[in-house]
């Protein structure tokens, strides 16, 4: 009687997660599938193409500049997620290796910028963007994303845990700050570091709002903003659609393929403590 | 991304110097109170300069009226882009649907989540990492992408959907995106769908750390499964449910904008337009920069209202299992 009753909550349980699964995936596998259909068979619902083509996908590449903005996320993504990286990781140590004045303030300041919308804000800094000259730039795409309080607050969080004997037996060793940062620390801490760059990439590679305000030139442009081009410019045309959203999701699909458990555990640790 | 971690790090100790031989003192006690400054300028400039700097002149902005041209003067105006605010038809109808999408999205992030970690919280081993993995996805994909995929899932003649309610036996597609009374809640559902697989996480991963033995005591004491999670499980998870509410109130409608943006532009007839559609509507289609400051300005207000009020909840709520 009563294994029963485990078993048939044990069923009802794997039957919600995999529902929860199916909702969350199926959107990803019918792209896919639509991307590989050849024009006549894209309006049917057919769950695996009868016959695989690559049309849609040369179709989709010679439609914009696919490679020049694929170039372009990719220069953008990494070099954000690496200057983030930096400039979090000087962060990170300065609160966590001294105290000093003002320290909480200014914690609780870059903290705070992440309470800001994007919206509120972007007025005067697409002023300033055009002001210098950067509009359909990559700079101008960069450089107002050089620094992440979502990253300081990560890497806080991972140094903090960084044992302080380690330190001090580097310093008696005659080392300074600087290099007990890059000698000691940043070594030892490369599983962190590494994973909230991940994300840091993941994030600048989706987004859309500033390469929307800031860009114009489609070849000067990025990914997200090609597809949301392509999208309103050729309405009807399922096939090459679906391909060139394929093509916008690709690297970070692979980065979560290969360390999905890592980025799962990131994301989750950032939204808790 | 953690108030939690942004509020407990602001009593820190003031600054102390260790005592050193005397002749160096005066210039290495110097060095060393510079030292994390200069460590922190990078971040603390660029922040500063990219969102404190805009931050005051929207506030400064709000008060002008301007098109963004730079040839163009800013005049100042007052009050009047605050009063004209009130007046605004579009304004009534933004309002609303920001309620609509911030209401909307509480059963994806919040109600149906917590059930589902709940529910499925003895689940272990390889199934779990698998469901984990599949359940994330729709978190790392890019919101176009998102906008893409649906539009195309949602499409009236030759959606899947559309065809799948049809052999259900439903007789008129349903225009999703094009119907002023469905588009809201298409919009709604798609920035839900982004969102429940990683509040169902942020959840599971609580409920793991939540000490076993007081499900066993309550056993014990003959308590049933809904006296258990009403006071057991909900307040060990107060944190996580107020920091999950926190994020999906205040941030529902802006997460919701992108798909606007890129399905709907906040029609039909105004249907689905918010408060962030609109900001972006006056500041870079009709150029009224003043507009759009004043809006943002009280959006902001708002918002640390919100946030402030969250922040004091969770301080007078939470129950800490120590």
């Amino acid at each position: 009687m009563n294994t029963k009753k485990l078993k048939a909550s044990a069923i009802g349980k794997h039957a919600v997660l995999i529902a929860l699964c199916f909702l969350a995936v199926f959107p990803l596998y019918w792209m896919i599938n639509t991307s590989f259909k050849p024009a006549g068979e894209v309006f049917s619902a057919s769950l695996w193409p009868k016959t695989w083509t690559l049309d849609n996908y040369r179709d989709a590449w010679n439609a914009i500049p696919m490679a020049r903005m694929i170039g372009n996320s990719l220069l953008v993504a990494i070099a954000q997620t690496f200057t983030q990286l930096i400039t979090s990781i000087l962060a990170a140590y300065a609160f966590t290796r001294w105290n000093f004045r003002g320290s909480g303030i200014i914690y609780g300041l870059i903290g705070l910028t992440w309470l800001v919308p994007f919206q509120v804000i972007m007025i005067p800094n697409y002023v300033v963007i055009s002001n210098m000259g950067w509009k359909d730039t990559l700079t101008g795409l960069i450089v107002p994303n050089i620094a992440s309080a979502f990253a300081v607050i990560q890497l806080y969080n991972a140094f903090k845990a960084f044992p302080k004997t380690l330190i001090e037996a580097a310093h008696l060793d005659g080392a300074s700050d600087w290099s007990v940062l890059w000698r000691t620390i940043v070594p030892n801490l490369k599983a962190p570091i590494a994973s909230i760059g991940i994300l840091q990439f993941i994030t600048a590679w989706n987004d859309y709002f500033w390469p929307l305000l800031v860009t114009n030139k489609l070849e000067n442009s990025t990914m997200q903003k090609g597809l949301q081009m392509f999208m309103s410019s050729e309405a009807n045309l399922w096939g090459p659609l679906m391909a060139a959203t394929t093509i916008a999701c690709l690297p970070v699909l692979i980065i979560y393929l290969l360390l999905q458990r890592q980025i799962i555990d990131s994301f989750v640790k950032g939204g808790l403590r | 991304m953690n108030y939690d971690t942004a509020t407990s790090a602001m009593p820190k100790p003031k600054a102390t110097t260790r005592p050193q031989a005397k002749q160096r003192k005066a210039f290495s006690a110097r060095m060393r109170g510079v030292k994390p400054y200069l460590y922190l300028l990078p971040v603390v400039l660029s922040l500063g300069f990219w969102v404190y700097r805009p931050l005051l002149q929207t506030f400064q902005l709000s008060f002008y009226q301007w098109n963004l041209l730079p040839t163009t003067p800013k005049t100042y105006v007052g009050w009047q882009n605050f009063k004209n605010l009130l007046t605004l038809p579009e304004m009534g109808k933004a309002l609303t649907n920001t309620l609509i999408y911030t209401i909307g999205v509480i059963p994806f992030s919040l109600i149906l989540p917590l059930f589902i970690a709940v529910f499925t919280d003895s689940i272990g081993g390889r199934a779990r990492n698998v469901y984990r993995a599949l359940i994330f996805v729709p978190m790392i994909m890019a919101p176009v992408a998102v906008s893409s995929v649906w539009r195309w899932i949602m499409h009236p003649t030759n959606g899947i959907l559309n065809q799948t309610l049809g052999w259900l036996g439903l007789d008129e597609p349903i225009r999703f995106f094009t119907d002023e009374r469905w588009a809201i809640y298409s919009i709604t559902f798609i920035t839900g769908w982004k969102l429940i697989g990683f509040s169902t996480l942020i959840f599971s991963a609580a409920l793991t750390g939540v000490n076993k033995e007081y499900y066993e005591a309550a056993k014990i004491d003959r308590a049933n499964r809904w006296q258990i999670f009403r006071h057991i499980t909900l307040p060990l998870l107060s944190p996580s449910i107020l920091f999950m509410g926190m994020l999906s109130i205040l941030f529902a409608s802006e997460w919701s904008f992108s798909y606007v943006n890129v399905l709907t532009q906040g029609g039909p007839l105004g249907s689905t337009t918010n408060i962030y559609y609109l900001l972006w509507q006056y500041g870079f289609q009709t150029f009224a920069v003043g507009w759009s400051s004043a809006a943002a300005v009280v959006l902001f207000i708002g918002f640390g209202l919100i946030a402030l009020g969250f922040m004091n909840l969770s301080k007078r709520l939470s129950f800490f299992d120590d």
